[in-house]
């Protein structure tokens, strides 16, 4: 690594630590700004987040580290941020300062990190975020006093109203040019001759040269990280000169490991006597009221319930006519496109595969940003952390914890990021069920699926004046549906795979707040931008193949001749296009009182008529391209894995798209998108993917899709594991490609079997 | 401490509004560590907000839902 140069240009690092639910994400939006950069550490899935900041010329670098309760690297997780502030990580490179951010309102325990971030003797920023909360509690704090004790800045800082920013900014630069301080010290000086000792030893029996900061942890921290990392060389002597080590401190009353929190607590109280009162009771606030309620036994979750509820009846209300505004959008631009280029290939792939495909797709994108708009509302009030409250004893009915809730709730939005939530489960039996359900969990990539089967199949009805959808229920039901049958399989593995006690739960439960709307919006744009990226990725590749497939290898002179004839009509017929159109709209609408039903059927028939060489020309075209569908390559193929999928009510081209979607679920729409394009079961009525599934047949005329389908389809995609990247974070976390693959098996089979039964139940339910 | 300490009891019997110090934490040592990291460690003041499995309890004006089992046992003596 490069020496340090006291050169004012040269950028500094400095280091966030804190407790979770301080503010800290807050604070570094705050000073950075824009400028930062998401990314993993290499190895393990600790979120890495850098930004950058300049002030009197001075340019730094932040790194932010995952919020926690205290620096003993007892998980992999915490090893990261241990090894980032002593220097370890190649990828950030020598500490210069660090940023200590507390809860001023709970200084007592905040002060237990930044007795251990003293320890490490570097310069050191205490910013007391949550200023207003403390007041309002009626703490007194002297900031000056206090930092006059610890012998560093003290700032206090309201840091969701950018308060004190620039202060801390300069304190900041201030800190990565001061020079190394000497450590705190609160433990005896017989811990310190121990620590020597099995440095010394660690040298001889596995040749390693540990950092007296890191031997001293291994000693305090019983049965963590470190004791599995750093004894691996040698296990058999090491553990034991460890154990040696411990026991002679214990005949010391030294004990470790609860001599610690004695310590650096004692220290804490020694620290803020005198500098801060707190009034005996917490004073009533406004949300002590409505918390007494939302986690009320009963109370509580029925207004969990309710809650989801208008989430998933807004998401269909208010993303509706957003929706729609794109599918024409989509339809505009594919029109115009396909006017410009002849017909032939090239135009096929355009129309066809990418327009049809991906923006089959992308028009789910406002939907998306609902759904994570209102999981980050949720998350960042603070509300998240009482549904867990209130889900524990329910968990624990299954054999799992509260703590599990949180990342199964995520996987609402995405399975991805639920699954690595669950790192915050220290249980492995736990977490390994948490990590195996989480797929099940119905992801937003999900939603697109049954969005289109709702909207396409199930009757607009609705009760309550409008407010309450039988398409808002059906998506509720469909949404909820995966986690209810997540229920009996976590129970399964818990009793057979990961037989064990659930463990006891403990969590904090933090002010509410309102949510801030840089967070928010934050986040809802990266999860939007995310999906943007794999459709114009991974789904544009996949429906670009399908094309191929189901284009090639079949002579289209026929077809393009007929559609360069429909294209002539369509200009001779143009008038009575327009005014069909128009009388279309009327009689949708029903609420032009001059114009009664009768008389516009009786038009519209009459013009149906004069139509009628424009709909003999669609129906060539039909014909057409379904014979040159079922000879391409993808109908060949589709024919063969047909008895497969013939007993959920599938035919090929449902079969076809399935297989297609298993690297991504949202593919299915934009297969469905290619395969109906090029498949003909359009007219000039068609408004998309929607009426050409509900015009779609069996060759013997029956309609392809009818309810049991739809629901068939909704079921095996609600239950089956159709996302690569969710496989691949499952084998990174467990470390192990069985859980992945084991994975993949389970949810499949129980996809086909589920899928199987709603189809036959559905048949037999609409039949009687 | 100035408050008189009476009798101790396991923290999951207290009753909603009592207020008790923590005498002792038992338990296996990474749950007990884990335990006071958070914030409660022997000779903390908690307040029984909400009792039950799990409970509402609040330390120093930090709530936290907790739910425990055999594996740690924290007692807790009363206080007025």
């Amino acid at each position: 690594m490069i020496e340090k140069v006291p050169s004012k240009n040269l950028e500094r690092t400095v280091a966030v630590i804190g407790n979770p639910n301080t503010g800290k994400s807050t604070l570094f939006t705050a000073l950075t700004g824009v400028h930062s950069q998401i990314g993993n550490y290499p190895g393990v899935t600790v979120e890495k987040k850098l930004g950058w900041f300049e002030f009197e010329g001075q340019s730094i670098r932040l790194v932010d580290l995952p919020g926690t309760y205290s620096l003993s690297p007892r998980t992999i997780d915490e090893m990261v941020s241990v090894d980032v502030l002593l220097g370890r990580q190649p990828e950030v490179g020598q500490i210069d300062a660090v940023v200590c951010i507390v809860d001023a309102s709970n200084l007592e325990r905040n002060l237990y990190v930044l007795s251990q971030v003293l320890d490490l003797g570097l310069p050191t920023v205490l910013v007391l975020n949550m200023w207003d909360v403390a007041q309002e509690r009626g703490i007194q704090i002297n900031p000056e006093e206090l930092a006059n004790r610890l012998g560093i800045p003290a700032i206090p800082c309201e840091a969701h109203r950018r308060k004190q920013i620039d202060l801390i900014r300069s304190e900041i630069v201030k800190a990565s040019h001061a020079p190394k301080s000497t450590p705190l010290d609160i433990f005896p000086e017989a811990f310190h001759e121990e620590g020597r000792t099995l440095q010394a030893e660690f040298q001889q029996f596995s040749n390693q040269v540990l950092p007296t900061y890191l031997v001293e942890r291994l000693i305090l921290d019983v049965g963590g990280q470190l004791e599995i990392d750093l004894t691996k060389p040698n296990p058999e002597q090491l553990i034991s000169r460890l154990k040696e080590a411990r026991e002679r401190l214990k005949a010391l009353q030294f004990r470790v490991p609860n001599i610690e929190a004695k310590l650096r607590y004692g220290w804490s109280r020694q620290i803020l006597n005198g500098v801060m009162s707190v009034p005996e009771k917490r004073p009533a606030v406004a949300t002590d009221t409505l918390d007494r309620w939302l986690t009320h036994r009963f109370w509580g979750l029925l207004a969990f319930c309710l809650a989801m509820f208008i989430v998933f009846q807004s998401i269909s209300w208010a993303a509706q006519p957003l929706m729609k505004f794109c599918e024409f959008g989509q339809k505009q631009v594919g029109e115009m496109i396909g006017s410009l280029l002849p017909f032939g290939p090239f135009r096929s792939l355009v129309v066809d595969g990418v327009i049809a495909g991906v923006g089959g797709i992308l028009v789910f994108l406002p939907q998306i940003c609902f759904l994570f708009l209102f999981i980050a509302l949720l998350e960042d009030c603070g509300y998240m952390a009482r549904a867990a409250f209130l889900m524990d004893k329910l968990m624990t009915k299954v054999g799992l914890s509260g703590k599990s809730f949180v990342p199964l709730m995520s996987s609402f939005a995405c399975a991805i990021p639920g699954i690595m939530a669950t790192r915050t489960i220290e249980n492995r039996r736990d977490r390994m069920v948490t990590i195996l359900v989480a797929p099940l969990m119905s992801c937003s990539a999900r939603a697109p699926v049954y969005w289109l089967m709702v909207a396409a199949f199930f009757p607009s009805i609705s009760w309550a004046g409008g407010w309450i959808t039988l398409h808002g229920v059906m998506l509720f039901v469909m949404t909820f549906f995966g986690a209810v049958v997540a229920i009996p399989i976590a129970w399964l593995f818990k009793k057979t795979l990961f037989k064990g006690e659930t463990p006891p739960f403990v969590m904090e439960l933090p002010s509410y707040k309102v949510p801030s709307p840089r967070i928010v919006l934050h986040r809802v744009f990266d999860r939007a931008s995310a999906f943007v990226m794999r459709a114009g990725t991974l789904i544009l590749a996949t429906s670009i193949l399908i094309w191929g497939a189901s284009y090639f290898p079949s002579d289209h002179t026929e077809e393009q001749k007929v559609l360069t004839e429909i294209r002539q009509a369509e200009s001779t017929f143009a008038r009575e296009l327009e005014a069909k159109e128009q009388l279309s709209l009327l009689r949708e609408n029903h609420s032009h009182p001059n114009a009664p039903q009768a008389e516009i059927d009786e038009r519209l028939a009459e013009l149906d008529q004069r139509l009628k060489p424009l709909h003999d020309l669609f129906d060539t075209r039909n014909k057409i391209s379904e014979q040159l569908l079922a000879n391409s390559f993808l109908g060949r193929f589709g024919k063969i894995i047909e008895p497969v999928v013939k007993p959920l009510g599938w035919d090929w081209r449902i079969g076809v798209g399935v297989l297609a979607s298993f690297p991504a679920r949202e593919v299915i729409v934009a297969t469905l998108g290619t395969i109906y394009s090029l498949g003909g079961d359009v007219d000039e009525n068609s408004q998309g993917l929607q009426s050409a599934l509900q015009s779609a047949t069996w060759p013997d005329g029956r309609p392809v899709y009818s309810i049991p389908v739809a629901i068939s389809i909704m079921v095996f995609f609600a239950l089956c594991a159709q996302c690569a990247s969710t496989l691949m974070v499952i084998r990174r976390e467990t470390n192990h490609w069985g859980w992945a693959a084991f994975t993949f098996a389970y949810m499949t089979t129980l996809a086909y079997i589920g899928a199987w039964v709603a189809y036959v139940a559905a048949s037999w339910l609409l039949a009687s | 401490m100035s408050s008189v300490v009476s009798h101790a009891l396991p923290l999951e019997m207290m009753s909603a509004g009592e207020q008790g110090l923590v005498v002792e934490i038992d338990g296996a040592p990474e749950l007990v560590v884990r335990l006071e990291e958070m914030g409660l460690h022997t000779g903390v003041r908690v307040y029984m907000v909400q009792p039950g499995s799990p409970c509402i309890l609040e330390i120093n004006h930090q709530r936290y839902s907790m739910r425990f089992d055999e594996s740690v046992t924290v007692l807790v003596g009363l206080v007025p």
